[in-house]
């Protein structure tokens, strides 16, 4: 369970990114965020792990609350979230076995990361995850010889291997043609309950928000204005989450309904 | 569950074991044998630190006493770095010229080439002997020496550039009637213009720099008020003109870099 | 519509401002170049002469004299083995300065400074004046060549590395801290696979140069092929002296062939 409490953003005297949000996400379920540019989706997402430091507020997960830690703890807790990247964040010159393993490097020994002598446990590990997505017969290829959607699925079976509590993907699909996109939200939505994982996904697809998800949250401006099951996200949501926002830009997919008031 | 493999290494990078290991045995053999063949008077060594203590307490502070002779040197080897510059890019364009493959029939490239190759491949200090033994001690032996330096790099790096040309102005200018001089100017020299001016301002800073060492072996300049310094024991005044050293460097490095991003 | 009696009768490539431009910077070259020719201290009859002398010291060099040659290998051989472990450890040295001399890489302002204060003075200083203070320190003898090579090419090292650092795709650093990594497993993860090639390249580079450098280290008692040279242009044995520079020669340009090889066989 993860439980965010008043969490404030912001960057020197300038206004707050995200002001004040509260939010709680229960075990085994898919949660979309979705909102404009610049509402706030991926410091909020980095928040939780502190690669962005909150300005005040908590973040609990599970019971250990993220935001006291420091140094040593913050790493070991660290370990227990896993996230995946819009850009994928891979080490292109590494090949994709290795890619994979450094989501141990939280639990590994230096020598062994160093020596690449991963202990027999994670490799078994490693080729069932890359197998159950499709990529075990690349272990040796580099990781910058694979397609997009290929590499996310690298980046996925690395957050997996961190045995993580929670999943946080930051615009997993941007980067991809609809086709893989799709691919890989079934993919996280399959994973999710196989493994009940709780995942957190910012997303800008609405389209794909509603038909892999079981939850919406939409952000506006640092603040959290929506909060319900996909099918109660009705135009008139819609347009308050993304007010100002020309319908073009917002992510529907082809064929959607008009929106009020807007010429077809 | 299908058979996992349990044991993974990283595909080395050389393949062949025996190479591998062939080739790490002879590293580390040559490096166990080449310590210790080398000539080390490890007595002598040890003294290095009583005597580098008398040194640096020698050495500071710095003196400027006899600051005309340091700003004469100084200036000494500014003005051969000046003269030593232009005649050096003067010589080096026809050089140039003989060394691309695209522009010299093959004996001349050969001898452009030859040139070129010999004017690298001895340090400047070396070519400064032989000019003093040649033309005596003084400026004119430090003027020579940048030349032939100035030769091997801007050369090589000019007939590099021509070789790059496009060769369809040349083909065009030929082909409207140009003699050998007009299709150079027209066609090749503004092709090369950028490189050759970026070339001499890099040239000029090389040059300020070399005519510092130089002096070392009696070919004029600063290092010649060095080599005098270091041997009369007048290690404040050697410190002194070693800080002048580097803040010339410094700045003709700032000068040349300013210079070369903004025509560029 | 323009008339056709209206075309223009001249033509420049540059606007007025920019030929002022263009001819005040000829103007201060010249400038530059008069005050030096003027004021240099050279004797001009000499310049004249120049061409002769060299062909008489060039006569006086042929044929080489190979009576020492072994003994000439052999030096050889030690040369080019001053330049390899001074190379080598300078290679070692400078990682730990180069982390520290990156910016996004180092602790805080103070190592960033100290950092760069260490690859500048290493850099401005030549080889030849390290071995100056370093044969004063370590007396004359490979030593002091080997600290000089050392401490020149930390500088190079240092600053090629350090900037290759900083150039670096910050997101797998990203992801793999968000792992849970220590620094010192993200840096070995994220950082030196990204600067692995610029690191053999610049080593590469660097050990040429230094098979360079190290032949003259002799000629101000630091060891290696110098020292015969010194010996023979002292002794007025320009015979020797001419296969000494052929020895050098022949190295130097097997050094480049062997750098070129390695470099593509790695990179």
């Amino acid at each position: 369970m993860l439980r965010i409490t008043n969490l404030v953003k912001s960057y020197g005297s300038n206004q707050p990114v995200l002001k004040g949000l509260d939010l709680e996400v229960p075990g085994e379920s898919m949660v979309a965020i979705i909102g404009a540019s610049g509402a706030g989706k991926s410091t909020l997402l980095r928040c939780i792990n502190r690669l962005v430091e909150p300005t005040s507020g908590k973040v609990e997960l599970n019971g250990v609350t993220l935001t006291a830690l420091k140094g040593r703890e913050l790493r070991l807790a660290r370990r227990r979230i896993g996230m995946i990247f819009q850009s994928f964040n891979l080490v292109d010159r590494l090949t994709v076995m290795e890619n994979v393993q450094s989501g141990r490097l939280g639990y590994l020994s230096t020598w062994r990361a160093a020596l690449r002598r991963y202990p027999k446990a994670d490799i078994r590990r490693a080729f069932e995850l890359m197998e159950r997505v499709g990529i075990a017969h690349y272990a040796n290829r580099r990781a910058d010889e694979l397609s997009g959607g290929e590499r996310q699925r690298v980046g996925v079976v690395r957050a997996l291997m961190q045995e993580p509590q929670i999943l946080l993907a930051d615009e997993p699909t941007a980067s991809l043609d609809p086709k893989t996109s799709e691919q890989i939200m079934e993919l996280l939505r399959s994973l999710s309950s196989e493994m009940a994982l709780p995942v957190l996904i910012n997303i800008h697809n609405v389209g794909e928000a509603k038909a892999y998800t079981d939850r919406i949250v939409g952000m506006r401006y640092g603040r959290i204005i929506f909060d319900g099951a996909p099918g109660d996200l009705d135009d008139v949501a819609m347009d308050e989450i993304y007010a100002g926002v020309p319908a073009e830009e917002r992510g529907l997919p082809d064929g959607a309904p008009a929106l009020a008031g807007q010429a077809s | 569950m299908s058979d996992v493999p349990e044991t993974w290494r990283k595909p080395p990078f050389i393949a062949n074991p025996v190479l591998r290991y062939g080739l790490a045995v002879i590293v580390l053999g040559y490096m166990a044998w080449s310590l210790g063949t080398l000539p080390l008077d490890w007595n002598r060594i040890a003294e290095g630190m009583t005597r580098a203590g008398r040194i640096f307490s020698g050495a500071f502070p710095p003196s400027f006493a006899r600051s005309e002779l340091l700003i004469e040197g100084f200036l000494e080897s500014l003005k051969i770095a000046v003269i030593a510059t232009a005649a050096g890019i003067l010589l080096s364009i026809p050089i140039a010229l003989t060394a691309a493959r695209n522009l010299a029939p093959v004996p001349v490239y050969v001898i452009g080439r030859g040139i070129i190759i010999v004017a690298r491949s001895f340090h400047p200090v070396i070519v400064a002997i032989i000019f003093v033994k040649a033309v005596g001690f003084g400026a004119l032996a430090g003027i020579l020496t940048l030349v032939v330096y100035s030769v091997g790099f801007v050369a090589k790096m000019l007939a590099e550039r021509i070789e790059e040309i496009d060769h369809g102005q040349i083909e065009a200018m030929r082909a409207a009637g140009a003699n050998y001089l007009q299709t150079l100017i027209y066609a090749v020299f503004p092709q090369i213009m950028p490189r050759q001016i970026g070339l001499t301002i890099y040239q000029l800073d090389s040059n300020l720099r070399a005519s510092a060492v130089v002096g070392i072996v009696g070919a004029g300049g600063i290092g010649s008020t060095l080599a005098n310094a270091f041997g009369r024991y007048d290690y404040d005044f050697a410190l002194a003109i070693v800080m002048v050293i580097i803040g010339a460097i410094l700045i003709s490095e700032a000068i040349s870099g300013h210079v070369r991003r903004r025509i560029w | 519509m323009v008339s056709l009696d209206t075309r223009p009768e001249e033509w420049a490539r540059f606007t007025p401002r920019q030929r002022l431009q263009r001819f005040a910077i000829f103007l201060a070259t010249v400038a530059a170049l008069a005050w030096s020719l003027g004021s240099i201290d050279i004797v001009w009859a000499w310049v004249f002469d120049a061409p002769q002398q060299m062909g008489d010291l060039f006569g006086r060099m042929v044929p080489p004299d190979i009576t020492n040659i072994g003994t000439i290998l052999r030096v050889l051989v030690e040369t080019v083995n001053i330049a390899t472990i001074a190379t080598a450890i300078a290679v070692v040295l400078s990682l730990p300065i180069a982390y520290i001399a990156a910016q996004n890489t180092t602790p805080n302002r103070a190592t960033l400074w100290l950092a760069r204060l260490i690859l500048v003075s290493s850099r401005s200083v030549n080889t030849i004046i390290w071995a100056l203070l370093f044969v004063a320190i370590f007396g004359p003898g490979v030593m002091a060549g080997i600290v000089a090579i050392t401490f020149r090419s930390l500088g190079f090292i240092g600053k090629l590395l350090g900037e290759a650092i900083e150039e670096i795709d910050r997101r797998p650093v990203e992801a793999l801290t968000a792992t849970g990594a220590s620094r010192f497993k993200v840096i070995l993860y994220a950082i030196v696979p990204q600067v692995m090639p610029t690191f053999w390249a610049v080593s590469i580079l660097r050990w040429d140069i230094n098979l360079r450098e190290s032949t003259v280290l002799g000629l101000v008692g630091a060891g290696g092929i110098g020292i015969i040279l010194q010996g023979a242009i002292d002794t007025f044995n320009w015979r020797e002296a001419a296969t000494v520079l052929l020895a050098i020669l022949a190295l130097v340009i097997l050094g480049e062939l062997v750098s070129a090889w390695v470099r593509r066989r790695i990179i």
